[in-house]
């Protein structure tokens, strides 16, 4: 088991804002970075500041206590677990596979979280392709800045970025709102 | 669909992001190759039509394995490449490159005649020859090597008390702590001593990476076979295989089903890293360190490139960061350049120093008092282009540990 105050998964925009700026804050941060999405200044910064990135590791499943989320499990780490406070979600959409499509359904398949979705299929698109499809607004539920996992909110699990509903970087001002969702996500951490 | 139709390299799922690209060390610095993505999965469609599309100039990969690092879908493009020179390939090794690549071969010849050996490759005639007739770069300072093997000297020296202890595990030690630098088999076999661990060698043969990467398949799979054989022998007696050289453990878990379809899984999970192992160690309570009072140093820890791609990179620096005296600076993740047997030839020599330049430079902006770090031929490379000495992770464990008290406190 190795110990972490915040734990992020996903190294992409909004996980490392998150993590660069909580690991500079004073808390001990790890990055589980499947794929180098990001990899320079935003990695650099997050390094000198002290984080751990665990790069080209994928979080391959967590243990849940009620309302808590306690530790993660990763594919190279094997039985040595992350164990933390605080996780922040951010792995992003279908691209990352954040969000999957299956033909019926659409979910979030680490923890099988709760997805703000069209149940009706024919509303994932519209057949324009240049108009604004329903599909990237699809995203992990909420509440109160925490995922909900069958209805229950898991107090310490923070999705941030596009994995989030509402949030797609085909809008022409995500970089802003996937940033402020990982300062959102920091804010929470900074109250509690 | 897709789950239903996946390959060993899941090339399929290659989303022809180029992300890969811009992070292969090679292609930034070679224009002659391709890079990761054309030689791997795109490569790989035309080569299953037909293999007249084998490119020759997937001899350029450096086998690194950071566009496996950094690709967010999961496809092996190192591997990808590997086993496209194996199954396509036409050119047989050279005399250097068998050469280069028995290092289990020339360890013992070299070994024989060390002082003369590490003399004569310092001399530049003998250098300027080796690069005019074998095409063995003279401006590459070449390893040294040792006049008694490790395994000669365990035999003499520790052996003998090792069945003496409570816990066993059996060492790995890998062709270079054997001839080429023995002090890191005696580092490895003080510390797993101290922390209460029999150390038990195997009837080990080279791991066979260079073997592999020089094109000798079916000398590296004879090999393989031999150390799988020996591991199923030491786990029979409840021994956990213990490693140091990062590549030679990628080779034992990895290459051995990816690359010469040896089939591993029943071992795999008992092979680990020496700093993995002590870190498990540690954590659990299961054993205590007492570090030396007064020990101080000033580090810079380079993650091999082979280590990332094992994802235990994060086992040493959670473990040097436990030494109290410990400043250390972890590098940005940059390739050396020299990638084994590669940065030796001569036609590699200018590409390899390219390579390693941004890692260079960020070693001189530390300006640490040495390098930390796991990887045998980084080592060579850091030393030569650098000057700052390299010290494996075991060897500043050795020293930072109360040798003595840790003993007492984990034999008893």
């Amino acid at each position: 088991m190795m110990k972490f105050d915040v734990v992020i998964i996903g190294g992409g925009l909004a996980g490392m804002r998150a993590a660069t700026v909580l690991q500079t804050e004073g808390l001990r941060c790890a990055v589980v970075a499947e794929g180098l999405s990001l990899h320079d200044a935003p990695r650099s910064e997050f390094k000198a500041a002290g984080g751990t990135i665990l790069a080209g590791d994928k979080v391959v499943g967590g243990v849940f206590e009620g309302d808590r989320l306690r530790s993660v499990r990763t594919e190279k780490l094997g039985d040595v677990t992350l164990e933390a406070d605080w996780f922040i979600l951010a792995t992003g959409k279908y691209f990352s596979k954040g969000i999957v499509a299956d033909m019926d359904r659409i979910y979030e398949p680490l923890f099988g979280l709760d997805v703000l979705y069209e149940q009706d299929r024919s509303k994932w698109f519209d057949p324009a392709f240049s108009s604004h499809q329903h599909f990237l607004d699809f995203g992990v539920r909420t509440s109160d800045g925490c995922a909900l996992k069958d209805g229950v909110r898991i107090v310490n699990l923070i999705p941030a970025g596009e994995v989030l509903a509402g949030i797609s970087s085909a809008e022409g001002d995500a970089k802003a709102r996937i940033q402020k969702s990982a300062l959102d996500a920091v804010q929470m951490i900074r109250r509690n | 669909m897709q789950e239903r139709n996946i390959s060993a390299s899941n090339f399929e799922q290659c989303q022809k992001c180029s992300i890969c690209e811009t992070v292969c060390p090679v292609m930034a610095n070679n224009p002659a190759y391709g890079g990761p993505k054309k030689s791997g999965p795109d490569g790989e469609r035309y080569r299953l039509k037909n293999g007249i599309f084998f490119d020759d100039s997937l001899k350029y990969c450096l086998n690194c394995k950071r566009c496996e690092v950094a690709c967010p879908s999961g496809v092996k493009i190192a591997d990808l490449i590997q086993r496209a020179r194996i199954d396509y390939g036409t050119h047989s090794p050279k005399l250097r490159d068998m050469m280069l690549a028995s290092t289990d071969q020339m360890g013992p010849l070299a070994g024989a005649f060390a002082p003369i050996v590490n003399y004569s490759l310092s001399l530049k005639p003998v250098k300027g020859l080796l690069d005019a007739t074998l095409g063995i770069d003279k401006r590459r300072t070449m390893p040294k090597y040792s006049s008694e093997t490790f395994v000669h000297w365990f035999k003499k020296n520790a052996a003998a008390g090792q069945d003496d202890f409570k816990k066993h595990i059996s060492y790995f030690h890998g062709c270079y702590a054997n001839y080429n630098y023995p002090a890191l088999g005696k580092d490895f076999v003080a510390v797993m001593n101290a922390f209460g661990y029999g150390v038990h060698l195997m009837d080990e043969r080279c791991c066979g990476v260079a073997k592999i990467a020089n094109g000798m398949i079916p000398a590296a799979t004879r090999d393989a076979k031999i150390n799988l054989e020996a591991f199923r022998k030491s786990l029979s007696k409840g021994r956990e295989i213990v490693t140091v050289s990062t590549t030679c453990t990628m080779t034992l878990i990895e290459e051995y089903p990816e690359l010469l379809k040896v089939d591993n899984s029943d071992v795999k999970e008992h092979i680990s890293l020496v700093e993995q192992f002590l870190y498990k160690a540690i954590a659990s309570g299961e054993v205590k360190p007492v570090w030396k009072k007064d020990w101080k140093a000033k580090a810079a820890y380079h993650c091999p490139c082979h280590q990332e791609r094992l994802g235990l990179g994060i086992f040493t620096t959670e473990l040097l960061k436990m030494i109290p005296g410990m400043e250390l600076t972890e590098l940005e993740s940059n390739c050396c350049g020299i990638a084994g047997t590669y940065g030796f030839k001569k036609e590699n020599f200018k590409v390899s120093q390219m390579i390693g330049r941004p890692l260079f430079d960020s070693i001189a902006a530390a300006a640490p008092e040495f390098v930390a770090c796991e990887c045998e031929t980084c080592k060579w490379q850091i030393e030569m282009s650098t000057g700052v000495p390299v010290k494996n992770p075991v060897s500043i464990i050795a020293d930072a540990l109360d040798l003595e008290k840790t003993s007492e406190l984990n034999c008893g």
